[in-house]
């Protein structure tokens, strides 16, 4: 069989480290015409939802599987009858090409590359081999890692590859693969993003009663069991609250709301925050920074590319304004109402969830005095933002009425000691309350 | 009636009997089939009957010649190839009573007969007592390989043999011809040469064991073949035969030319094929490449769900050891573990006099995947073990990464370089470096001190070669 059939539509890659995608339902059924780049169908990763379109125009003829199922990259998913050759590969439907081979959850994967004919008939130095759909992926020859090392991070669900050794000429140790995430005393993660799913410690079976119903953990809602067991697991967390008073900030906001309407946008506060928070970022820089465990190594960012938590109907997602000190206010209100539109829709690219080096939860929309997130690892901090209320204050005498709004900072006690914490979120609320000082540092 | 197991191993040579009972202590019911004698090519007609013969000649040819110097004069040495061969044939004999043993032991169910895919889910077995129906949650294909014929020199096994006939004889014939001068060709070569025969090699390319083995290697084989009275010719095709009086005239083109040798028997080496065309397997819908061998992806998972290949049928090398890590590595994955094929290197020994032996990368290899190398060579020579018995042919080579010193490939001729190779093998996996073996105290009088030595050699100071330029910096050990 050839992988490159025309009339085969396979799930194509679907982001860095996605091996799967579950089958939400189909956009086509036997006998439609597709054109080329049409969605066939939409895949909800644990990442996102996205829809993957036919490489080829033609009939639809079978569908492979059917809503809910749970589909390996590189699959077939339907055939169609009549396809145009005309798709050497299948286009990405969102994100750019896995580096990782897809691992096949279900039955052996059909071996769509084989590279045996290359192999010298004669040559003893190694075996060819398929190593698709293996997972985690095998030791590359120049990974440097003893027999029973590479072995206990196949046992760990640790790609091996990723691991930056501590050893002699870049050695993967017995200890590497141990702190690399299977869930035993420490993890290492590189600070690069490069983080392979780290196994969850699992805890033992919950009793049944019969009137329980069971769901599979899967999809984006077991991506967020495994990140947030993560994170409370390597980061010790703290939170310190504080009220601002936000009369200012809600005035200036009125007051832009117009022009903005104008512009074409809605303006939020939200905007206002993150300016304040980058403001504040680089007094004290070890807010915007992760640890490389690997490395022990600090790592100070230079770009800020703020996460947003935004509550969709699969759940918690956290899109990311990316470089949001080089865009206007203007700009970050649109792209927030754009990302946060699509993030309901479950239609996000991988890639707009990743890369964020702090993250702003906005909890006041809903309601709640006060909350302590968890922070998006490997960022150290997050800002926790609540409702805005009037309160009656008395000043110099006179009983007046301001607006005030409360704030969080949670950090990473590794690298943020509380009294700077205490800094920074007063710094913060100063920026916030007299938001005609972000002019000073507008761009 | 079909038996239902949850494992069928479709052949016993060192992948399948290793998997049957690897399978077995996982605590899967587990069968066994085999057409032939347990243990395969391996243990009946290749590695062990060769090396039976392989070390009877090697004790004569000492006999007849090393002695005399040692002051041992043996007179009238004579062989009795009849003997000879039923020693060998108990030797195989033992060893596959043993695999029998292993087997029974651990409560492995043996089917001997045909078997035969019916479908990916049965297999029918011919046996003395009639057709047996198996049925299992996974089949292990390792049905191994066979001698390639090539046209006009059909096996007879008579005076046409493969490499079974040929470690089955029953006199010595006066002259052979081999065609192939690959690690088979030259190992039955060398046995029959020491047993008298005038053997000529017809290798079809530059070079014996040509791509095989480091081509310094195989030169120190060749010519000490040449010397033992073995004619080698390169670049030479095999055309055809014919018989002439009680023996053959074999047809052969050198350099364009055509010419005739003759000879009492031939022998065709000419390397082995998967056997995909037997056992059903080509009906049920496995995928096969062309050059025969069942694809495989790194759990050695087939295309069929259930159906794993092993050994010579899945892939080069077609090694027996090779084989055997793939029947543990199945079994595992089998008993639901995760396991892959993730091995460095597999060692590989040709059994020649003097033996070769190789470990991880050729330094072609290792310059094509982008290493820059240093490469160094201790000889067995300046060893005063091999200078004690009489085996100073031949040398340890050791490439290395010349910046981390990693040790990439060791490539060995000399005596017992089947037994030195597996610390070079163990270096590779455990990602050693020259300093590594180099600071092992290794043992003296041994052969295995020019592992150490090679070591040093390549960091510019073995002490028993001198080796130039002299480094002024002697403290040139590398800190990486």
């Amino acid at each position: 069989m050839s992988s490159q059939n025309s009339n085969e539509v396979r799930l194509p890659e679907l982001g860095e480290g996605v091996m799967e995608g579950e089958l939400i339902k189909w956009l086509v059924k036997p006998g439609d015409t597709v054109k080329p780049d049409q969605p066939v169908a939409e895949i909800m990763t644990d990442k996102a939802t996205v829809e993957v379109p036919s490489p080829v125009a033609g009939t639809v003829k079978e569908l492979k599987f059917k809503a809910g199922d749970v589909i390996a990259v590189e699959k077939v998913i339907l055939t169609l009858e009549g396809g145009t050759a005309a798709a050497q590969v299948a286009a990405p439907a969102a994100a750019k090409p896995a580096a990782q081979p897809a691992a096949a959850t279900t039955t052996s994967k059909p071996i769509t590359t084989p590279n045996y004919a290359a192999a010298p008939a004669t040559n003893f130095s190694g075996a060819q081999l398929d190593t698709a759909g293996i997972n985690p992926p095998v030791a590359d020859f120049k990974t440097l890692a003893t027999p029973s090392t590479r072995r206990l991070a196949r046992e760990m669900n640790v790609d091996i590859n990723t691991l930056s050794g501590s050893g002699l000429a870049g050695r993967v140790t017995r200890e590497d693969v141990l702190a690399s995430g299977g869930g035993l005393e420490t993890y290492s993660t590189p600070a690069n993003g490069t983080y392979k799913a780290p196994s969850i410690p699992k805890s033992g079976p919950v009793a049944a009663t019969e009137s329980d119903e069971r769901v599979p953990l899967r999809g984006i809602r077991k991506k967020i069991a495994e990140n947030m067991q993560m994170a409370k697991h390597i980061i010790p967390h703290f939170t310190l609250m504080d009220e601002a008073e936000v009369t200012e900030l809600v005035a200036l906001r009125d007051s832009l709301k117009s022009e903005a309407e104008a512009l074409g946008t809605k303006i939020t506060y939200l905007p206002f925050v993150m300016k304040a928070l980058i403001a504040t970022c680089r007094q004290f820089p070890m807010f915007n920074a992760s640890i490389d465990d690997a490395a022990a190594e600090i790592v100070y960012k230079k770009h800020f590319n703020i996460g947003f938590a935004a509550d969709t109907p699969n759940g918690l997602v956290v899109p990311v304004i990316k470089s949001a000190n080089h865009k206007t206010i203007l700009e970050i209100s649109r792209e927030i109402l754009d990302l946060a539109k699509r993030a309901r829709d479950g239609k996000l690219k991988p890639e707009e969830m990743k890369g964020a080096t702090i993250t702003v939860t906005n909890i006041g929309s809903v309601g709640g005095t006060y909350a302590t997130p968890i922070i998006n690892h490997p960022e150290v901090a997050i800002l926790g933002m609540y409702k805005i209320s009037d309160r009656l204050v008395l000043n110099e005498g006179k009983v007046s009425s301001v607006k005030v709004m409360n704030f969080t900072i949670t950090a990473d006690h590794r690298l943020i000691d509380g009294a700077v914490a205490a800094n920074f979120l007063k710094a913060f609320i100063t920026k916030i309350q007299k938001p005609g000082m972000l002019l000073l540092e507008m761009i | 009636m079909a038996q239902n197991f949850d494992v069928v191993v479709v052949g016993s040579g060192p992948g399948g009997y290793v998997c049957a009972i690897r399978a077995a202590q996982n605590g899967l019911k587990t069968a066994i089939v085999e057409r032939d004698a347990l243990g395969g090519v391996c243990l009946n007609v290749g590695c062990i009957p060769s090396k039976a013969l392989i070390s009877a000649t090697h004790f004569l040819h000492k006999a007849q010649h090393d002695a005399a110097t040692m002051g041992i004069e043996i007179k009238n040495i004579s062989v009795d190839v009849k003997k000879l061969i039923s020693w060998k044939q108990t030797v195989c004999d033992k060893m596959s009573g043993g695999v029998k043993q292993l087997l029974s032991g651990n409560q492995v169910t043996v089917f001997n007969g045909d078997a035969e895919f019916k479908n990916a889910k049965e297999l029918s077995v011919k046996t003395k007592n009639g057709t047996e129906t198996l049925t299992a949650k996974n089949f292990v294909i390792a049905t191994g390989s066979r001698p390639i014929e090539i046209p006009g020199f059909s096996f007879d096994e008579k005076n046409i043999l493969s490499s079974t006939g040929a470690l089955a004889i029953q006199e010595v014939p006066k002259k052979t011809v081999i065609i192939g001068g690959g690690y088979i060709g030259l190992e039955i070569g060398g046995v029959l040469s020491k047993l008298g025969s005038e053997v000529t090699v017809l290798e079809a390319g530059p070079q014996v064991l040509n791509g095989v083995v480091d081509p310094e290697c195989a030169q120190v084989v060749a010519r000490k073949l040449t010397k033992q009275g073995v004619k080698i010719l390169t670049n030479v095709k095999a055309k055809s035969q014919k018989k002439s009086g009680n023996g053959f005239e074999v047809t052969i083109e050198n350099n364009g030319k055509e010419e005739i040798v003759k000879c009492d028997k031939i022998v065709v080496t000419v390397g082995r094929k998967p056997n995909s065309d037997q056992a059903g397997l080509k009906n049920i819908g496995l995928q096969i490449d062309e050059k025969g061998f069942v694809k495989v992806n790194a759990q050695r998972k087939t295309n069929l769900a259930g159906i794993y290949a092993i050994g010579d049928i899945a892939c080069q090398p077609m090694l027996a050891h090779k084989a055997s890590y793939e029947g543990v590595l199945v079994a595992d994955v089998i008993a639901g573990k995760n396991r892959v094929y993730d091995v460095k290197t597999v060692p590989a020994v040709v059994f020649t006099d003097p033996e070769i032996s190789s470990a991880g990368l050729m330094e072609s290899e290792a310059k094509a995947k982008g290493f820059d190398i240093k490469v160094s060579k201790f000889p067995f020579a300046a060893n005063g073990r091999a200078v004690s018995i009489m085996e100073t042919d031949g040398f340890v080579k050791i490439i290395a990464d010349s910046k981390s010193h990693i040790v990439l490939g060791v490539h060995i001729v000399g005596p017992e370089a089947s037994n030195l190779i597996s610390e070079a093998a163990l270096a590779i996996e455990m990602g050693a470096r020259l300093e590594d073996l180099a600071f092992t105290i290794h043992p003296h009088p041994t052969l295995g001190e020019t592992m150490m030595e090679a070591a040093e050699a390549t960091l510019g100071h073995a002490i028993h070669i001198i080796q130039k330029p002299l480094n002024k910096d002697r403290s040139q050990t590398a800190h990486v």
